[in-house]
């Protein structure tokens, strides 16, 4: 049989109340307060409670993870649950900590229950199967069933369904489904019009997450005195491409010495990117990487000097997350080297 | 205008001595077939190859799907892009049903280029599973571009045009099955009833990202790069007057066949007259410059509100970089108070995490989602390869790699395979046809 093991804090766990929220914690074998009900609904043995207080959690996280971690390390579980956290601020905050670290280090699935308001959907549900739970104690019940209901078909191997359907808040992981009724787009596509037109209720299939916008950086002071970078998504490399940067979905990147060099050669870069028409590129890689112009301006000093490198990757197809990724690497040979501007180049 | 296509459901295709079609069974005369193929001298080798749904086969590189159709006066099937220039979208068109002529490169692939899977866990990523295939497996002597990850593919790509016609002569002398009538009276001729019910345009953003001639979409042999959006009669897109393009990655690509069946033209016609008045089809693009996209946007909006338009269906053919031509079309359309809907695909990395769209905007609030460009696809062997397996992975198709740290190459030693999405034969199918949507988990 498989087994789990539930998290509560000093309240559910009857260690107390507010005066026993510092509780340092505690992993309990056999079942407290609502690990009897998880264990009831459960197709697995809940092993184990652990029990800590919330404020411990909320004031000295690191000791109590690591705790809690340590506490966890010789025991075989094959899923992790918490809560549920209701509208608790604390409790919520607690059961997204724990889970967060239990996924992250013993790679099993973990599983809490919040009320929308708690602030720890807000700060966990990118990171953590949140379920969406009830206000107060008396959904208890209710919310276990959901979370065990989950949890039984993740242990049998079952289909998870999208988080809508099972009942959990979205971690904002989209994937392609097909869709039960087999419905063609164009009959989708023609009726969320109509409804539209009538002024009636209809359910985008591609909400509009919130923008992350990044805030323009402040002008450089002095450029006379400023070392300039080149980063381009553009796809420019030596003619080898040694870093076998790929044409599309690109996850690697570069970064290639114009030390002495005047301007780029044709035919000693070119691009490798998939996604334009390369002809101009390849003749004249400058267009791209523009190493002659700012030759010129280091001459004429208008600027301190160009950066010793040029930094390539390719941006067709790219994801967001690996581009975010790939800037973040880049960003600490800038930082290391003393580079005071980047100019992005695109396409 | 009025269009008649009359409809010749295939049944079964057969090779035999004469190219025919009886009661269901389309017989192709294969010497003549290929002659006619042949009739470039840029074609070297080929053949032609019957595949139906559940055999266990494998096609890749696909680049091309048509329609097997004749024009009943001897208009050209493709006019400007194969032919005279003459108006499509009237008179009577008889099609081949049920079947496409598919055009598969013998060794070469490319960007654009995609795959099939006839049986198994594959099919069910592309419409082309389910349709009786005529396969036209060719190679060129295009060596220009062998070594290209983006290829024109011009002289198989205008093979499987020159038999398309010639597979849909055989009926041209038959009575059809069935026949579908298309028809709109001009704008300002339309009675009380039509004009007091919603107007509605649809818009189409065509592949044209390629500066360069060759790649793009071709409207009567056009170069969409070269387009102001401008205002077409949906029976001109349904008869012909636009081919696909060699560029765009595949899975987000309109063949030909598609534009010839466009499902979501049909649609609106369906609902013309009781729900709707379909005003008709605003041809726009996906250039690259950012210039040309705002003035692409600008220009649909004010051709849709010029028409009076109080709603709109606003469909792209690609994503990544034509994503902004999308929203900005989107967001022009709702700008000047027409109701918009979008018809898309997305890309949100093969974890799903990454943003759908490149760019976003709070007014594209109305978005029907077709697939994800980036899904992992991993499928078992299959019994016969046609084509070249080793083009998924040698020659940068869109889903595919030569390797990767952690996946491995796209192709594998056994013959079984592993890539995105985005290289499955105009799989997202954005013209209508999807059954796929995209979920957040």
């Amino acid at each position: 049989m498989k087994k789990a093991i539930v998290y509560l804090n000093q309240f559910f766990g009857q260690i107390g109340g507010e005066d026993k929220a510092d509780f340092a914690p505690v992993l309990k074998e056999g079942l407290v307060g609502p690990a009897q009900e998880f264990n009831r609904r459960l197709e697995a043995e809940v092993t184990h409670t652990v029990i800590c207080g919330d404020n411990y959690m909320g004031s000295r996280e690191e000791e109590a993870v690591q705790q809690i971690l340590d506490a966890l390390a010789d025991k075989e579980f094959d899923i992790f649950l918490a809560g549920p956290a209701f509208q608790a601020g604390r409790y919520g905050n607690a059961c997204g900590v724990i889970c967060k670290a239990v996924k992250q280090r013993f790679k099993v699935p973990v599983l809490t229950s919040m009320h929308v308001e708690n602030p720890g959907v807000e700060m966990f549900s990118k990171d953590i199967v949140i379920f969406k739970g009830g206000r107060s104690a008396a959904a208890m019940r209710k919310n276990i069933k959901a979370m065990a209901t989950y949890a039984n078909k993740l242990l049998s191997g079952q289909e998870l369904f999208d988080a809508q359907t099972e009942g959990y808040f979205g971690r904002g992981i989209r994937h392609q489904v097909w869709r039960p009724d087999q419905k063609p787009a164009a009959d989708r596509a023609v009726e969320m019009l109509l409804k539209k037109l009538k002024g009636e209720a209809f359910v985008s299939e591609l909400p509009i997450p919130e923008l992350e916008k990044v805030a323009i950086a402040p002008p450089v002071t002095d450029l006379s005195q400023a070392t300039i970078a080149f980063a381009t998504s553009g796809g420019i490399v030596p003619k080898e491409n040694p870093d076998r940067i790929q044409s599309a979905s690109a996850t690697r990147w570069g970064r290639y010495s114009i030390k002495g060099l005047e301007r780029l050669a044709g035919g000693e870069y070119k691009t490798i990117h998939a996604g334009y028409d390369p002809t101009a590129v390849d003749a004249d890689p400058n267009v791209c990487v523009p190493v002659d112009a700012l030759r010129a301006y280091e001459r004429e000093g208008k600027i301190g000097k160009l950066h010793e490198y040029f930094y390539s990757t390719v941006g067709t197809g790219t994801t967001q997350a690996e581009a975010a990724r790939m800037g973040q690497e880049m960003i600490e040979y800038f930082q290391n080297e003393g580079v005071d501007a980047v100019v992005l180049l695109s396409t | 205008m009025k269009l008649e296509i009359g409809n010749f459901p295939v049944k079964d295709i057969v090779f035999g001595a004469k190219t025919c079609y009886s009661d269901g069974l389309l017989t192709i005369n294969k010497q003549e077939a290929l002659a006619v193929v042949k009739e470039d001298e840029h074609i070297t080798e080929a053949d032609l190859e019957i595949v139906m749904p559940g055999d266990q086969v494998r096609l890749v590189p696909v680049k091309e799907a048509i329609e097997p159709r004749v024009k009943l006066d001897g208009s050209p099937l493709f006019p400007g892009a194969a032919g005279d220039l003459v108006r499509a979208g009237s008179g009577r068109t008889h099609a081949l049903k049920g079947c496409s002529v598919l055009v598969v490169g013998k060794h070469w692939g490319g960007f654009q280029d995609g795959l099939i899977d006839m049986a198994g866990e594959g099919a069910k990523y592309t419409y082309y599973s389910q349709l009786k295939n005529i396969v036209l497996v060719a190679d060129t002597d295009e060596e220009f571009e062998q070594q290209e990850q983006q290829k024109k593919n011009h002289a198989l790509r205008w093979a499987g045009m020159r038999l398309a016609e010639y597979l849909g002569r055989c009926v041209k002398d038959l009575e059809p099955e069935q026949v579908e009538i298309y028809q709109l009276p001009g704008i300002t001729r339309r009675d009380k009833a039509l004009k007091n019910l919603p107007q509605v345009v649809l818009v189409l953003q065509a592949q044209s990202q390629m500066e360069e001639p060759g790649y793009n979409d071709l409207f009567y042999g056009w170069d969409c790069n070269h387009l102001l959006p401008t205002l077409v009669h949906p029976n001109e897109i349904l008869d012909g007057a636009i081919i696909s393009g060699s560029f765009m990655p595949c899975s987000s690509k309109w063949s030909t066949y598609d534009f010839q069946n466009f499902p979501t033209i049909k649609r609106l016609y369906q609902e013309h007259g009781k729900s709707l008045n379909f005003l008709g089809v605003i041809l726009s693009n996906l250039n690259v410059a950012l210039e040309q996209k705002q003035r692409s946007a600008l220009v649909t909006a004010a051709l849709a509100q010029t028409l009076g338009a109080d709603g709109a269906i606003v469909a792209e053919e690609g994503y990544g970089n034509p994503d902004a031509d999308f929203i900005a079309c989107i967001v022009a359309l709702e700008d000047a108070g027409i109701m918009t809907v979008g018809l898309t695909n997305e890309c949100t990395g093969r974890d799903g995490a990454s943003q759908p769209l490149v760019t976003l905007d709070p007014k594209a609030d109305a978005i029907v989602s077709c697939g994800n460009v980036s899904e992992l696809i991993e499928l078992p062997p299959m019994e016969r390869v046609i084509g070249e397996l080793q083009s998924l992975a040698r020659d940068g198709l869109s889903g595919g790699w030569a390797d990767d740290e952690i996946l491995g190459p796209s192709v594998r030693k056994d013959g079984s395979i592993i890539m995105e999405n985005n290289a499955m034969f105009c799989g997202d199918q954005v013209v209508g046809w999807s059954p796929k949507t995209v979920k957040e988990y």
